[in-house]
């Protein structure tokens, strides 16, 4: 995987120049509601793929009641999906709940897997 | 010779400073000339200090994991590229991490050992993944052997709480990692730690030190004296040997006296393929008595530990003990005393031969501010007589026996059969 579990992101990029993100953040937001995840009462770090060990070992570090509430969500969606209609309105995932609860985890799997192929092929020198 | 040996102890004891430096930790170092140095922080943060069951172990367990300085692996991979050694262990009064390595290499060591007193990160994911297990581990080893198992429920009957708390963590323990870094914060403070070099000199040391806890806070943790109850208990064993604790308890400083008896019931024999001549050397076959002494800043626990594999054996054997034991209390053969002074002081004087030695004797010397050398415990040793001697001893087999039975629980005998 060239980009890692996390994919290919501008987002650092765009928000490092404060014109370019005056621009693209409400076209985001937009973009965020009308992509409908949020419809189903998913979180964006829900739609993560999960099968892959990075985000398996960072799957395991949430908290009981965070895995509780993920599993729940899923659960739910799946609902809604057998139904094909989204929640009633009130139901929806609000932007300000919509954290990235599961990046920070990955984030943090990935450098200690980076360190740990840094310690495996780092050569050795004599002073 | 053994003049000779005597001298040598001291002149090593001598090159034994303890100094209070400028940041307020004490450092004592030791130099031999040999190869390789070792550090070792002591701090007071055994299981006697713990607010919750099972923290000062898992706080043990924590040692050389993520910290602000390096990661976990970085700790191991970058140790095992220097050739050092890292290593914990935990007592009721002191946890000890040291680190062994070649002289050359003690800045980066001691940096290692001091980093994670300063900055270590107590994740809860290090917590669920690496330190749990352990813990879980180390209480399964230690249910699964009986001398641990009566060692420990003595210390529970005798001393209650402080002394008393298992070093281990309960099989079912309800930790969190934020659990430890409080318990680490409450310990982790100038007046609680001390730091032992070997093989290093005092003035590098010091300044290693120095610079690396100039910040730390400087409060002191406390534990209530300890007091000693007794009592009886009986737990039902499977697998491993038959195991009987008869032990006796005191309060106040350890005395050399208490030392002297457990070297006199001694049944290591001084040669090779021989019973000995301790008064115990009569046992039957398949059993072992071992006299256990624990001394403690403020309390001792002095025991015999009788092991057999029949319960038949188990109780032949804790009868003559207990019958030995009774018969040094009332008096002791001069020349039986000479022997057992000589025995105690050997023992003492090789055990600070080891390092892990060395930090047990010197360690709570080092925190007492008491001079940290062997001399002092040697010539303590030297100025028992039998009228001490008998004195101490009746009064310590006087008080209420501390009795634990781990075994065949019903067939394995009760304390006044023993005659207790």
């Amino acid at each position: 995987m060239v980009f890692g579990p996390l994919g290919a992101t501008l987002a650092p990029y765009v928000q490092s120049s404060r014109s370019l993100s005056k621009w693209v953040t409400p076209f985001a937001h937009w973009y965020a509601n009308a992509a409908g995840w949020r419809k189903y009462g998913y979180k964006y770090d829900d739609l993560l793929v999960e099968e892959n060990e990075p985000v398996q070992r960072a799957l395991n570090r949430l908290t009981p009641a965070e895995k509780y509430d993920r599993a729940y969500r899923l659960k739910r969606a799946c609902q809604q999906s057998v139904l094909h209609a989204p929640l009633p309105k009130e139901a929806w995932m609000k932007a300000e709940e919509d954290v990235r609860y599961l990046a920070p985890h990955v984030n943090e799997v990935m450098k200690e897997e980076n360190e740990r192929a840094k310690w495996d092929h780092m050569v050795v020198e004599r002073k | 010779m053994l003049a000779a040996r005597a001298r040598n102890i001291q002149r090593l004891a001598r090159s034994f400073a303890t100094v209070v430096d400028s940041t307020g930790v004490k450092v004592a170092a030791i130099d031999n000339n040999q190869p390789t140095s070792s550090v070792t922080v002591l701090v007071k943060a055994g299981s006697r200090f713990e607010p919750k069951d099972g923290v000062a172990n898992a706080l043990k367990n924590f040692a050389f994991k993520s910290t602000k300085s390096r990661s976990a692996l970085g700790t191991v991979r970058e140790s095992e590229l220097y050739g050092g050694v890292l290593s914990t262990s935990l007592g009721r009064e002191h946890l000890a991490l040291t680190a062994e390595f070649l002289r050359q290499d003690a800045p980066f060591f001691v940096d290692v050992l001091t980093s994670f007193i300063t900055s270590a990160k107590f994740t809860r994911h290090e917590f669920e993944e690496y330190v749990t297990p352990i813990s879980e581990g180390e209480t399964e080893a230690a249910a699964h052997d009986p001398a641990t198992r009566a060692l420990e429920l003595a210390h529970s009957i005798a001393f209650r709480n402080g002394l008393g708390r298992s070093l281990f963590a309960p099989a079912h323990s309800h930790l969190s990692a934020t659990d430890v870094q409080s318990y680490a914060a409450s310990a982790f403070t100038k007046s609680n730690i001390a730091v032992l070099g070997t093989g290093i000199d005092q003035a590098t040391l010091s300044s290693l030190v120095e610079k690396a806890f100039a910040n730390i806070a400087t409060t002191s943790s406390t534990s209530p004296a300890s007091k000693y109850h007794g009592g009886e208990t009986r737990v039902e064993g499977h697998g491993g040997p038959q195991t009987i604790f008869i032990g006796f308890g005191t309060t106040g400083a350890p005395t050399a006296e208490i030392a002297t008896l457990a070297a006199h019931l001694s049944t290591t024999p001084a040669v090779k393929w021989s019973k000995g001549v301790s008064p115990l050397a009569s046992i039957p076959e398949g059993t072992s008595v071992q006299s256990i002494y624990l001394p403690y800043s403020d309390a001792t626990l002095f025991g015999l530990l009788v092991q057999s594999t029949s319960s038949a054996g188990a109780k032949e054997a804790a009868k003559s003990a207990v019958d030995a034991l009774k018969a040094a209390s009332k008096s002791i053969k001069p020349e039986a005393l000479k022997s057992a002074i000589a025995k105690a002081k050997f023992a003492a004087a090789n055990a600070a031969e080891s390092r892990e030695g060395l930090v047990n004797t010197l360690g709570s010397k080092v925190f007492s501010g008491s001079d940290a050398s062997l001399e002092s415990v040697l010539s303590s040793l030297d100025s028992v007589n039998a009228a001490g001697f008998s004195k101490v001893t009746s009064a310590l087999v006087g008080s209420k026996p501390t009795y634990v039975v781990v075994g065949e629980a019903s067939a394995l005998p009760y304390a006044d059969e023993l005659g207790l």
